[in-house]
Parts: C-alpha cells; structure tokens; sequence
C-alpha cells in the first residue's frame, strides 16, 4: 500500500486507517467522525488529501486539448459567459467516445500555456495516457505529477481567518478570490503572484470537497508535514484533522459526487451535475468535445438522484440492496449512502447545526444525522417523491431531494468569512 | 484505533465472538457490545432496538448498530425474551462509544441462565481479539 507522506503523524495521531485507491488514509481519528463533520460546518477542518493526482499540461496547444477533452466549455465557464483565465479554475469532466466517464476533475489555469489538472487518486497516470493519446504537437508536455505534488484541504468558516496568521500579505492574497480562484504556485518562483504560506511556496486554490468555505494547498511533498503542523499549531483549537469519511459525508451532504461511484462508466445524463456539460444552444453543444456525438444519441438511461432520510439509518450500496417504490416495484441500485451527522428533519424539511434561528433552527436542535445519497433508477421520479431503500427485511424509507445539507458556506464571500461568528474571531 | 493493550475487557463479562458482552443481573442478562466493538465501528449514530416481549435464540439477529462506516447487526449472546431495552440510546447513541461497559442494549430472560457458561472469558476473548 502506498503512503502520503503525512502517514507517520495519522498512525501517531491514532487515525483509524483504511485502503482508499491503494493508499493507506486515515478514516477518523480519536476524536469520532462526528466531531470532525461538525467541527468542519462550525469551525474547521484539516485533511491529507494527498492521495490525489494532478497532470500537468504545458505547451502551445495545452488549451486546445483541455477544450476537446473536457466537457467544460473553457471559453464560456463562468457566470456571465466569461472565459477560464488566468488564476481560475473550474471543474469539468473526462468522457470517452461513449459518453461514459473517465474521470472528474478541477482544471487550473496557470498561464496561457499552462495548467494543472486535478484528478482522483490514482488517476494521474490514466489521464495523463488519456490526454497523450489526442493527436497533440510535440511542443506539448503532459507531465503526470502522482505522487509529486502533497495536498491539504482546510475547510469549515473559520479557514481564512486561521491562514492569515501564517500567510505573507494576507491582504493581498485574499483580495478577490472568489470561490473556484486560486492564487501563488506550489513551486518557488518570482512571480508577483506568490504565496507563502509558513514561509513555503504554495497553490492556494479557494476550492474543497466538503460544501463548506475554505482552500486546498498544494505543495511539494518535501513541505507537506511542515505545512500541517503550522496549520494545526495555528488553528489551535480552531481546527480539527479530520480523515476520509468526515470528508465522505461532508461532500454527499454537499450533493459532490464521488467518481467511480455516483459518476462512472455509464453515459453522463440525467444526473445532478449536468453543469459540468457545456449549455445547449439551438440543439446543440456549444463546443464539441469527446462524448459529446454519444450522449446526444442516448435516448434511454438511466437517471440519478440525491436522496435523504428520515432518520441516521442507511444501506451500504452492494449486490444485495435496490431501490423499491411503494409497490415494491425494483427501480435501480444505491450508489452512495452515509449519514449527514450535521442535519436532521424539522416539521418535514431539512434543518442544519449551521442554520440560523431565524430560518428555522430550533432553540433546542440536536442533529441526530440523516440517512442521505445518490441512487440510479430507471425511471424519471420528482422531487419530494417518496422511494425505499432495500436490504433483506431491512427498508428505509428516503425522499428524492434537489438539495441535501442547507446552508452551507462554499459559496460565501471572503469578507463574510472574515466577519462571521462561527469558528471564534481570529 | 485502539491497539489491544488500550481495550477495555471486563474481567466479569462473557464475550462472544461478535463482540457483544453479557452478565448476570439478579435473574436477568443484561447485553451489550465491547471496546473492541465500538472502537472498530466509529462513531456510533443509530441503535436499532427490538420490543420488550420479544423473543430471540442464541446466535439471532436483535437489532443493528449504525455507524457512520457501517451497518453492524447485534446478535444475541443467549436464548430468551427481551424485559427492557436501553431507551437512553434513542436519542444518546453515543454513550455506547463513550462507555460501551456502563450502557446496556438490553436486558433478557434467559431461557436457560447456564447458558452464560457457554461465552468466552476475558482470556478467549482476547485470544480471538489476536487473531483479527
């Protein structure tokens, strides 16, 4: 099993350990996966994510060939029909010539010339074969970084206010950037744009996995353990390390698919992520790229929905378990399935530890967690509607929702996150 | 995770090999799951219980333990009929990570109370503890 350089500290930690894509990750550590979930939507959140693999694009040519293997259109990606530019970064998809998915993935612009895209654990090399294999000029270098490049994500409200005691001109750094904007290199440079984070040079990417407000930092795997400390000596009591099924259920809660499970080898329809295709105009893509030609001729698949619970119980998705109407009638399979330990049901709808009183927390609110996730059913069912989830003599009654955990703060702007109470004043 | 020296392993419990515990009360047996048990699962954020006038033998299924990993079905140590189950784990789920000694699941009555003779000691226990 592969390790990231951090293992040392999570087997020191007490992290429960688990393979995850052949690395060795911390599940939780001592102090309970709940703690970590909750300490994430109220405060912070620090994860080893360096398990994932990036590619790096570089050469005259490099937009071209992201432009025809994304499902993104790169000219078009950001409100207002705005281009990906410089010191954005947007998220995308890779299709095969079936319209079936490769792999997900965050695309960075570095330069004219230049980008990094992020992947899944274990990716680096498939993607990195993948974007080799377009008909591309020799001026092009497509370096896989697996392995190369250490990641950490601190997520939760309280992030921005706990890097500003360690990162050089904070004012400068955190001035407009926006959610999905990233800022500095993981590689020193000269440029005007860097970011020292603990005195290391570091891609500080306003992004994340959990739904919540924060970064992830890339760096070179040799400053990984000295940027997790400093993080963590920072933050003090502000920030817990948290492991990988914290961030299961922060994300499923936060409706972002997991690839190779909600998203995979089947045609990308019919889904809750059909942002990441580029809009439909006059009948048509508004760019072509790999799949396109195969997901406009599917006229039958299946479809995929969010769904939550009444209660924390759950199903883990396998062979046994489906999907069942009131009938009984078999709809499809469960794709993922956790608890949202951050929500629960109030008089009907959904109500989170981060909801205010005003819109509907009430005084006494304890979350006991809801059962919540993603199915693939064969046939079109709305929002609201009621389906069981079906085990043996198990069934758990959940509802096709639009949205899972409310009030999250990804979105929120930096100025917000610098003056919100929760997470303590920093 | 907790390495085999950390847990907790009452002396005056038997254990069975899916890691629920049982002791004699007066003349009920009262049920619960060991260290080993709540450590593995995590957090645990929904107990699942059975009505008090059921019925189960030894070995049966008797409700289910959720945690946020998994899905764990509890099985009974010994044959008999449910007289309480632990209401304060309802809305408390924790309190089984917290002190999986202290709070119970159920309480029986055993069918044949020598039964209790049939679980592990502390020591055979431990040895199948070894050889997971």
């Amino acid at each position: 099993m592969k390790h990231t350089p951090l293992h040392d500290w999570h087997i020191e930690a007490g992290a429960n350990m688990s393979e995850f894509a052949s690395y060795s990750m911390p599940l939780w550590y001592p102090q309970g996966v709940k703690k970590e979930h909750d300490g994430v939507i109220e405060s912070c959140g620090l994860f080893d994510t360096s398990h994932m693999s990036s590619v790096l694009v570089e050469g005259v040519g490099a937009r071209q060939l992201l432009q025809r293997a994304l499902t993104k259109d790169l000219r078009c990606c950001f409100a207002g029909g705005r281009p990906l530019v410089e010191g954005r970064c947007v998220y995308g998809v890779f299709l095969n010539e079936k319209g079936n998915l490769i792999d997900d993935a965050i695309v960075y612009q570095r330069g004219d010339d230049c980008y990094l895209v992020v992947v899944n654990a274990a990716m680096g090399g498939v993607i990195a074969q993948h974007l080799a294999d377009f008909d591309i000029s020799a001026a092009l270098t497509i370096t896989d970084m697996t392995d190369r490049l250490g990641k950490i994500d601190i997520q939760g409200p309280a992030a921005a206010r706990i890097l500003k005691g360690l990162i050089a001109d904070p004012e400068r750094v955190f001035a407009n950037m926006p959610y999905f904007s990233f800022k500095g290199w993981f590689a020193s440079s000269s440029a005007s744009d860097e970011v020292r984070c603990g005195g290391i040079p570091v891609l500080l990417s306003r992004t994340g996995y959990t739904g919540e407000f924060g970064f992830e930092i890339f760096v070179t795997p040799q400053h990984l353990e000295k940027i997790w400390y400093t993080i963590l000596e920072e933050g003090g009591e502000r920030i817990i390390p948290c492991g990988l099924a914290a961030r299961d259920s922060l994300r499923t809660g936060a409706m972002l698919p997991l690839s190779h499970k909600d998203i995979g080898g089947w045609p990308f329809l019919r889904n809750p992520w059909q942002f990441a295709l580029p809009s439909i105009e006059n009948g048509t893509y508004s760019k072509s790229f790999v799949g396109a030609e195969a997901l406009a001729k599917v006229t039958d698949c299946d479809y995929t929905y969010a769904f939550a619970g009444y209660d924390p119980r759950k199903i883990t998705p396998g062979v046994a378990a489906d999907v069942v109407d009131v009938q009984g009638n078999v709809l499809g399979h469960i794709l993922s399935c956790t608890t949202d330990m951050a929500i629960d049901r109030v008089d009907g709808g959904i109500v989170s530890i981060a909801t205010s009183r005003e819109d509907g927390r009430p005084a006494d609110f304890k979350a006991r967690g809801l059962c919540c996730g993603f199915i693939k059913v064969s046939e079109e069912i709305d929002y609201g509607e009621t389906v069981f989830l079906n085990e043996g003599n198990r069934k758990i009654r959940v509802e096709i929702r639009s949205d899972i955990r409310p009030d999250r703060t990804a979105r929120c702007s930096m100025e917000t996150m610098f003056t919100d109470a929760r997470g303590g004043k920093g | 995770m907790k390495e085999l020296d950390e847990l907790i392993l009452p002396d005056d419990l038997g254990y069975t090999k899916e890691h629920e515990w049982a002791k004699l009360e007066g003349d009920l047996v009262v049920i619960g799951i060991s260290d080993y048990a709540q450590d593995q699962l995590g957090d645990i954020v929904f107990v699942e219980m059975p009505e008090e006038g059921d019925s189960f033998s030894a070995g049966e299924e008797f409700g289910t333990l959720e945690s946020v990993k998994a899905v764990s079905e509890l099985y009974i140590p010994l044959s008999g009929e449910v007289v309480a189950v632990n209401e304060e784990l309802e809305d408390s789920p924790e309190l089984l990570n917290r002190d999986p000694y202290g709070n119970w699941i159920i309480k029986i009555k055993a069918d044949e109370l020598e039964d209790m003779d049939k679980l592990m000691d502390h020591d055979s226990y431990l040895k199948i503890l070894e050889g997971e």
